[in-house]
C-alpha cells in the first residue's frame, strides 16, 4: 500500500485514454493524408463535440450518483425547438431570443426536477424513469415542431450561439469551456460536488452521515437536464433550425463518452476531464467515418462497435495493470474472512 | 438414536496468515443425533464448518463420512455427500415459487422442456413426508423467515442431506416460529437426518441437542453427553475459568455526572419495546445481548436513521427531533454494525471521508475551503495513529481496524456529545482492537458519552463503565455495581439471572 504506486498507476490508466485517442487519430491521418489532420477538421471536430461536450458535463452528475440520464438527446431537442418557435412568433426579435432561450432552459430544469423528485422520493431506477421521458419529451419537441424543419436564420444574437465567433474561436466552444469550468468547480471544489462522489459511493453511509442525499440527487438530475437543454438550443443555433430529431442517438454518444472517460456506471468514479477526453474520442471517429465515406447508415453501427472494443481495451488494460486492484481483492477476501469467522 | 457414526472431523488444523484457527480438532456427529457446537466468537466454529462445507480448504486433518475418507474442494462436492447448510442469511431468490427454489439447479427436464408438473409431485411428496406446512406454489417473498427457512431445510432435504448444518436458525424468528422449527428438528431427527446446532442461546441448546462439542481458541474444549449438558458449566467451558476471572470487571458503577440522554419507553413495534434507560455525561455505556436481541435497532431509532412508534429521546431534557442532520448538529454521531456498507465511501480518501460530516466548518458559501480539509484530514490521521500515515488514500484500501479508524474520525472531528458505537471491533484484529478502545476511553474523557454495542464480552467488561442487557427487544437487566464476570453477561443473555446479577438488580 505504497501511495506513490497508487499515483503512478493512476496516472499510467489515465494516459490509456490519450493512447487510444491517438491512435485513432493516427490511423485516420493515414488513411486520410492531408484531410484528416488539417486545421479545418479540427475546427469541425471540435464544433462537433461542443454539443457532447456541453451534454456530458452535466450527465456526469447522476452517472456519478450510479443513475443515469437517458433522455438527454430528447431533452435537447424539445429546449432547442422551444427556443426556435418563440423567436419565430416573436418575429425573429431579440426580446424572442431571450424568452426561447430562457424556457428553454426553464424545460430542461424542470424535466430534471421531475426526474430526481421522481428517483428520489419515490425510488424508482433511474433508467426507467428517464426512458419513459425520453418518449414524452420527444413527443413534446414533435408537437412544438408539429413534425416539421422550422428554419430560422435570424436574428443574429441567435445564430452567434452556435456559429459566432469571440476572438477567432467558435461561440460554442466557449460554451462548452465555461460549462466544462463550471462543472469541474462544482464537483471539485464545493459541498456539492463532494457529496455528488460520496452518495455515488455509498449513499447508506452517507444518510448516516447527514448528507441530504435526497437534494443531492435531485440537483443533479437537474444539471442533467440543465445542459442538454442548453447544448439543444446551440444545436439549433448551429443548424439554424429546429427538428424533433435534432438529437437523436446523442443520448447513447453521451453515455459512451462518459464511459470511454473513466465514469463508472456504478457511480462514485468519474471525472470531467475524462468526460470531455470521452466526447473527443467519440467525435473524433464521427468525423473519420464521414472522411473516409463510410455513409451515414453506418456510423452508428461503426461508432458503437469501435466504442465498445475501446471500452473493451481499456477496462482489459485497467484489470491487467491493477496489481493494486488484484492485492486488493485478496485483502477484502482477508477481511471478509476474519469477519466470518468472528461471527459464528 | 442409533450409535453409527456419521461424520468424523479428526485432529483438523487451519491457519490464516499464519495463525493457527483451528489447532488439532476432532469433531464427530451420529446419524440422527442433534449436535450441537459452541464458543465464543472466534473459538472456531464458523472455520469448522466452512471446511466442511467445502468453502476453505483444510491445512490438516481428515474427514470420514459415512465411513469413507473424503476430500470436500467446493460447495457442490458437499452437497453431493448430503451435507446440506442452512445460512443466517438466507440464500432463497424471493420472486420464484417454493417449487422453482427448492428445484433450482436441479430442473426436471425432457426434449429441454422444464417438467413443472412432476417438479412439483416431487416437493408435495418430500412436504408430506417430513409434515410441514408450506405450500408448494407459494411466492418465497410472500412467506415468513421462518416459512423461508423451512423452504431451505427442504431444499437441502431435496438433496438427500444426510447431516443439515443450522448457524443460528433462531436468530431472527418469534418465539412461537422457534417452537415450530424445533418440532421440524425433531422429525428430522425421526427420519435419521442428522443436525449441527449452532446457536448462542443456551436455552435452545440445552433442550435439542444429544451432544454438544464446545471449542475454544481452535480446541476442542470438551464433548458432553445430554446429560452431562448443564448450563454454568457450558459457559465457563467457553470463555475458561481462568480468562473469566481475569477480564472480570471490577469498577462498575453509575456516574455521578448529569444525565445526558434519556431514553423514555421507546417501542418499534415487533422489533423492540419498554426501552428506558439513562446516559451520563463522559460515560461509558454498554449493550450486551444475543444477535437478533434488537440493539442496532434501538441504536438507528435513537440516532434518528429509523421511524420509531412511540416513546421519548431527550438530550439535555430537550426531546430531539427524528432527523439524522439535526442530530448530528446536536452533537450525535453513529459508528455503524456494517462498517463497508454503511460506514464509509470505500473510493474516497481518509481527507474526504472525514470531510463529508464537517462540511458545516469546513466550507463557506457552498465552496470547500480545501487547505482547511487537508488540514483536517491529517490531523485526524495523526490523532487516531490511521496507517498508513497519509489521508489521501481511499478508506476501501485500509485494513479494518484502519478503517474503524477513519469512521471514528469522521465523528471525533466534530464537537461530539453522544456517540454510539456498534461492534467497534467486528473482524479488527487484536492490536488494533487495544488501539480502538484508547480512542473510546478517551472520547468519554473528554466528556462526550458513549454507547458501546458490542457481541464481545471480553470488550464489554473492559470498557464499559454500566452495561444493559438486551433480549428478545426489550431490556432483561443492568449491571452497574459491584463485579461481574463474562459469565453473568452470558447468562443474562440467555435469560438467566446469576446470584452476582440479581445483587446488581437490587
Amino acid at each position: 500500500m505504497n501511495s506513490k504506486k497508487i499515483d503512478f498507476k493512476k496516472i499510467l490508466s489515465k494516459s490509456q485514454k490519450l493512447w487510444i485517442l491517438l491512435i485513432v487519430m493516427l490511423i485516420l491521418t493515414i488513411l486520410q493524408p492531408g484531410v484528416f489532420l488539417t486545421a479545418a477538421n479540427m475546427k469541425s471536430i471540435l464544433l462537433s463535440i461542443s454539443i457532447y461536450g456541453i451534454m456530458v458535463c452535466g450527465t456526469i452528475f447522476p452517472i456519478l450518483l450510479g443513475g443515469i440520464d437517458l433522455s438527454v438527446g430528447a431533452v435537447a431537442a424539445a429546449a432547442g425547438a422551444f427556443a426556435v418557435v418563440q423567436i419565430v412568433k416573436s418575429n425573429y426579435s431579440t426580446s424572442g431570443v431571450i424568452i426561447g432561450v430562457l424556457g428553454g432552459l426553464l424545460l430542461g430544469v424542470f424535466v430534471g426536477l421531475i426526474h430526481g423528485i421522481i428517483v428520489s422520493k419515490f425510488d424508482v431506477p433511474a433508467f426507467l424513469i428517464t426512458l419513459a421521458s425520453q418518449n414524452i419529451v420527444y413527443g413534446v419537441a414533435q408537437l412544438l415542431t408539429k413534425n416539421n424543419v422550422i428554419p430560422c436564420m435570424e436574428p443574429a444574437s441567435f445564430a452567434f450561439l452556435g456559429g459566432g465567433r469571440l476572438f477567432g474561436i467558435p461561440f460554442s466552444i466557449i460554451i462548452m469551456l465555461t460549462i466544462a469550468i463550471i462543472s469541474y468547480v462544482l464537483l471539485n471544489k464545493t459541498v456539492l460536488g463532494r457529496n455528488v462522489y460520496a452518495v455515488g459511493g455509498n449513499a447508506e453511509a452517507c444518510r448516516l452521515s447527514g448528507v441530504k442525499s435526497k437534494k443531492i440527487i435531485i440537483l443533479s438530475y437537474i444539471t442533467s437536464g440543465f445542459t442538454a437543454a442548453m447544448a439543444g438550443i446551440v444545436l439549433a443555433s448551429m443548424n439554424r433550425q429546429a427538428i424533433a430529431k435534432a438529437a437523436q442517438g446523442y443520448d447513447n454518444y453521451v453515455l459512451t463518452a462518459l464511459v470511454v472517460g473513466g465514469a463508472s456506471l456504478m457511480g462514485g468514479e468519474g471525472s470531467i476531464i475524462g468526460a470531455i477526453w470521452g466526447a473527443f474520442l467519440v467525435g473524433v471517429i464521427s468525423n473519420g467515418l464521414r472522411l473516409i465515406g463510410v455513409t451515414s447508415d453506418y456510423h452508428g453501427i461503426v461508432k458503437c462497435i469501435v466504442i465498445v472494443a475501446a471500452v473493451a481495451f481499456d477496462a482489459h488494460i485497467r484489470h491487467k495493470n491493477s496489481g493494486l486492484q488484484k492485492s486488493n481483492f485478496f485483502f477484502k477476501k482477508g477481511k471478509k474472512l476474519a469477519k466470518e469467522g468472528g461471527s459464528l | 438414536m442409533s450409535n453409527q457414526t456419521l461424520l468424523k472431523m479428526e485432529e483438523i488444523e487451519k491457519n490464516f496468515n499464519g495463525c493457527p484457527v483451528l489447532k488439532k480438532v476432532n469433531f464427530e456427529v451420529e446419524s440422527g443425533e442433534v449436535h450441537a457446537l459452541m464458543g465464543e466468537n472466534g473459538a472456531g466454529k464458523s472455520t469448522l464448518i466452512k471446511i466442511l462445507t467445502g468453502i476453505y480448504p483444510k491445512d490438516g486433518g481428515r474427514i470420514i463420512f459415512d465411513g469413507e475418507e473424503v476430500h470436500i474442494n467446493n460447495r457442490s462436492d458437499a452437497i453431493k455427500l448430503g451435507i446440506g447448510v442452512i445460512y443466517q442469511e438466507l440464500s432463497l431468490i424471493p420472486t420464484l415459487t417454493v417449487v422453482q427454489n427448492i428445484m433450482l439447479g436441479k430442473e426436471k427436464e425432457k426434449f429441454g422442456f422444464v417438467q413443472s408438473k412432476k417438479m412439483r409431485e416431487e416437493v408435495i411428496e418430500l412436504i408430506n413426508k417430513y409434515n410441514f406446512g408450506i405450500k408448494p406454489d407459494a411466492i418465497v417473498e410472500t412467506l415468513t423467515i421462518a416459512q423461508r427457512q423451512t423452504v431451505e431445510i427442504l431444499k437441502a432435504l431435496s438433496e438427500k442431506s444426510k447431516l443439515i448444518i443450522m448457524d443460528e436458525p433462531t436468530a431472527s424468528l418469534s418465539s412461537k416460529e422457534s417452537e415450530a422449527l424445533f418440532k421440524i428438528i425433531e422429525q428430522l431427527k425421526e427420519q435419521g437426518v442428522s443436525i449441527i446446532y449452532i446457536s448462542h442461546r443456551l436455552e435452545e441448546v440445552y433442550r435439542l441437542s444429544d451432544r454438544l462439542t464446545v471449542l475454544r481458541d481452535g480446541v476442542r474444549e470438551a464433548l458432553l453427553n445430554r446429560e452431562e449438558i448443564n448450563p454454568s458449566d457450558v459457559i465457563r467451558l467457553m470463555i475458561g475459568k481462568d480468562l473469566s476471572e481475569s477480564t472480570a470487571s471490577n469498577n462498575l458503577r453509575v456516574a455521578n455526572t448529569p444525565v445526558k440522554l434519556k431514553v423514555v419507553n421507546l417501542e418499534k413495534k415487533g422489533v423492540f419495546k419498554n426501552i428506558s434507560f439513562e446516559l451520563h455525561e463522559g460515560e461509558i455505556l454498554g449493550f450486551a445481548g444475543l444477535v437478533g436481541a434488537g440493539r442496532t435497532e434501538v441504536m438507528r431509532c435513537i440516532y434518528g436513521a429509523d421511524p420509531i412508534d412511540s416513546g421519548t429521546v431527550t438530550l439535555d431534557g430537550k426531546e430531539l427531533p427524528r432527523s439524522i442532520g439535526k442530530n448530528i448538529e446536536l452533537g450525535f454521531g453513529l459508528v455503524p454494525e456494517d462498517r463497508r456498507n454503511q460506514g464509509f465511501t470505500p473510493l474516497l480518501s481518509i481527507e474526504k471521508n472525514v470531510a463529508l460530516t464537517n462540511y458545516d466548518t469546513l466550507a463557506v458559501g457552498g465552496f470547500v475551503k480545501e487547505q482547511k480539509e487537508k488540514t483536517l484530514g491529517n490531523k485526524m490521521v495523526d490523532a487516531l495513529g490511521i496507517r498508513p500515515n497519509n489521508s489521501q488514500i481511499p478508506v476501501g484500501n485500509l485494513s479494518g481496524g484502519n478503517q474503524q479508524k477513519a469512521v471514528l474520525a469522521k465523528w471525533l472531528s466534530r464537537d461530539l456529545k453522544v456517540l454510539i458505537i456498534d461492534e467497534p471491533t467486528a473482524g479488527i484484529d487484536v492490536g488494533a482492537k487495544d488501539e480502538i478502545y484508547k480512542i473510546i476511553e478517551s472520547i468519554a474523557k473528554n466528556g462526550a458519552s458513549v454507547i458501546m454495542v458490542s457481541s464481545d464480552l471480553q470488550e464489554l467488561l473492559r470498557v464499559s463503565q454500566r452495561i444493559i442487557v438486551m433480549r428478545k427487544g426489550e431490556i432483561f437487566t443492568e449491571f452497574s455495581s459491584g463485579k461481574i464476570t463474562q459469565e453473568d453477561i452470558l447468562m443474562a443473555e440467555s435469560g438467566i439471572l446469576t446470584k452476582e446479577a440479581e445483587n446488581n438488580e437490587q
